[in-house]
């Protein structure tokens, strides 16, 4: 096993008017590939900012990220959205699917700009629709979609670039408990296929479905360890 | 994100909103149909006025002598002589004097237009006789009362056998010796209405006016400015003055037309092209609106990969196809009210098919030009704060 997201001392620092807003405070944390990995805490943590780091979606103030061995912390905007198209797939809380493409030209969307020509676009994305199971729903609009089926074309869209790391950002928040209990399960079954699962959660009970739990509070780093350790669980419960 | 893909997307988003779209495309729409309907009705009306100047023949020059008091004047042997020394670039020449006549016939009297001419007019005009002869050298010298007519005469007053019929023409008699070929459409006030008559008589018709205005034609259309050139030194040699005379080239009148047609053209498309410039801010404005109301869009989209150039160039191949389609809709209106106006005022409006292509090209550039700063916008939106954009 090696490191597919290693941080090195990360700081993110918002200037609000005259205050500095550390929303990262040095953080350093290595994730292994394959790793199934939950980032708890509570609005204001810096989850969301951290998430927004792993994601490529933001670079850091200072400190340093590499993914996959690349430092990605002081690239461009125009070579992170290559990496985020290549190397990460994202599921979030509110579907984020364009309304007016059809599921099937939603779950392409990552290998279009990718480059990736038209026959296997379509093979990748019907493979990927497939294995979330609603293959049969490819030509319908998002809007003609359960909020569970939403999901699941975007855990496809996710997929379907063959990301190495795969981020879901409360993946589970605008569901059901039972529709949100499937998704873990297909976020269970990417992890046992080797995907690395970054997952991030307020929720104390969905962080416990992970192997390790990452826990932050105010920038920094509270708790690091399995899900099942003492620690996670208490802090947690006291918070909730 | 390749173009055709681009295309067919930004044509989706196009027809399912369609009275947004339409009212975005209403400026370009105007703009170009506005362009299409002057360009073309220009192209008609400056083909009717070439074929206008051609009928009266091209390779023609025209001289009206004013003169310079008695001691100085040009004589037809100043014409003949100056032809006999040009030769090489002159086909012709002769006096045309036109003279308002009187023409009756038994009980029917008319006025039409007299011309006293020589022998070499009839081909300097490529007039042809139909019947009889046309005016010879003969009748000029010897000044006989005969007379060529239009077929609007012959037709109108002198019935089926014209030649050898007598006319009464401003109190003298004439004989009819030809009838020329038909012209235009043997109507009064046409150019079939018209009398040909010996110069030398036509002199005694107007009551004893000197010869003051001749016809030149050029071998060809594209020596008549040499003619011109020649012409003007021979009098002013004569005249010490350029008021004297006055020449008139078809071939460079023909050109001043068309320039004055040309410029008046050009000067109505730039005020059509306000509307385009119109237009163009309305696509702008419709596409910036569209831009926020995308936000989350084009944050999925960067999610998943899109680089600044994808956004950019999404946001403007719609803003091209949006003023595209506009385009051609205002080419469509364009065309189809050029040709009922054109019906409407008695000529062909001409839509060429580059005024077309530059309409359409100007259209499409426009929605490109005014969609780039909002696709710009777009394409540098902060992905974390267009995905939580709601």
């Amino acid at each position: 096993m090696s490191a597919i997201i290693e941080l090195q001392n990360v700081y993110k620092i918002y200037q609000m008017g005259d205050e500095a807003l550390h929303a990262l405070d040095g953080i350093s944390l290595t994730i292994e590939e394959g790793e199934f990995i939950a980032i708890v805490g509570q609005s204001g943590s810096g989850k969301s900012t951290c998430m927004n780091i792993i994601g490529c979606l933001d670079v850091p103030t200072s400190g340093k990220y590499l993914l996959d061995g690349v430092d990605v912390s002081t690239m461009n905007s125009n070579q992170l959205a290559d990496i985020r198209g290549r190397k990460l797939g994202f599921i979030f809380q509110q579907y984020n699917l364009i309304p007016k493409l059809n599921v099937q030209e939603n779950v392409e969307l990552p290998l279009l700009y990718a480059g990736y020509d038209k026959q296997t676009r379509r093979a990748a994305a019907s493979e990927a629709l497939k294995r979330v199971g609603v293959l049969e729903k490819r030509k319908n609009l998002p809007s003609q979609l359960s909020g569970g089926q939403q999901q699941r074309v975007s855990i496809a869209r996710a997929l379907a670039g063959n990301p190495s790391v795969i981020l879901a950002d409360e993946p589970t928040g605008a569901l059901d408990s039972k529709t949100g209990a499937e998704v873990l399960k297909f976020l269970k079954e990417l992890n046992e296929e080797g995907r690395t699962v970054v997952l991030i959660t307020h929720d104390n009970s969905i962080a416990k479905q992970a192997k390790r739990i990452i826990k932050l509070a105010d920038g920094c780093i509270t708790y690091d360890g399995p899900s099942n350790g003492e620690n996670a669980v208490v802090e947690s419960e006291v918070q909730a | 994100m390749n173009f055709y893909q681009s295309f067919l997307l930004a044509l989706k988003s196009l027809s399912t909103g369609k009275v947004r779209a339409f009212l975005t495309m209403l400026g370009i729409i105007v703009g170009v149909g506005a362009v299409i309907i002057i360009v073309s009705l220009g192209q008609g009306l400056q083909n009717e006025m070439n074929s206008a100047i051609s009928g009266l023949g091209t390779d023609l020059l025209t001289v009206n002598v004013t003169g310079r008091g008695s001691s100085r004047q040009v004589s037809e042997n100043d014409f003949y002589e100056f032809a006999e020394e040009n030769k090489e670039i002159l086909r012709g020449v002769s006096p045309t004097a036109n003279v308002s006549a009187t023409v009756k016939f038994e009980t029917e009297e008319l006025s039409s237009s007299l011309t006293g001419v020589n022998e070499q007019y009839c081909d300097i005009k490529n007039l042809t006789v139909a019947q009889g002869r046309g005016i010879q050298y003969v009748d000029c010298y010897s000044r006989m009362n005969v007379c060529v007519v239009g077929s609007y005469l012959a037709k109108e007053i002198l019935g089926s056998r014209p030649i050898g019929q007598k006319l009464n023409i401003n109190g003298f008699h004439y004989e009819v010796i030809g009838v020329l070929d038909e012209q235009a459409d043997s109507s009064e006030g046409s150019s079939d209405d018209m009398v040909l008559v010996p110069y030398t008589c036509a002199t005694k018709l107007s009551g004893g006016r000197l010869m003051t205005s001749y016809t030149l034609a050029a071998k060809s259309a594209d020596v008549a400015e040499q003619v011109e050139t020649k012409l003007e030194q021979m009098l002013y040699r004569v005249f010490q003055s350029e008021n004297a005379y006055f020449i008139m080239n078809m071939a460079s009148m023909m050109t001043e037309v068309n320039n004055l047609m040309d410029n008046m053209v050009l000067f109505l498309v730039a005020i059509a092209a306000i509307s385009l410039l119109v237009g163009g801010i309305g696509i702008m404005n419709i596409m910036l609106v569209s831009v926020t109301e995308r936000t989350r869009e084009i944050g999925i989209r960067k999610s998943v990969g899109a680089k600044e150039r994808d956004i950019l160039s999404q946001f403007i191949i719609e803003a091209g196809t949006t003023s595209g389609v506009g385009g051609v809709i205002g080419i469509v209106f364009g065309v189809i009210c050029s040709g009922l106006i054109g019906k409407l005022v008695g000529f062909t409006a001409v839509a060429t098919l580059g005024s077309i292509m530059l309409a359409f090209g100007v259209s499409v550039g426009i929605g490109i030009l005014f969609g780039f700063l909002p696709a710009r916008k777009a394409a540098k939106l902060n992905p974390i704060d267009a995905l939580r954009y709601d």
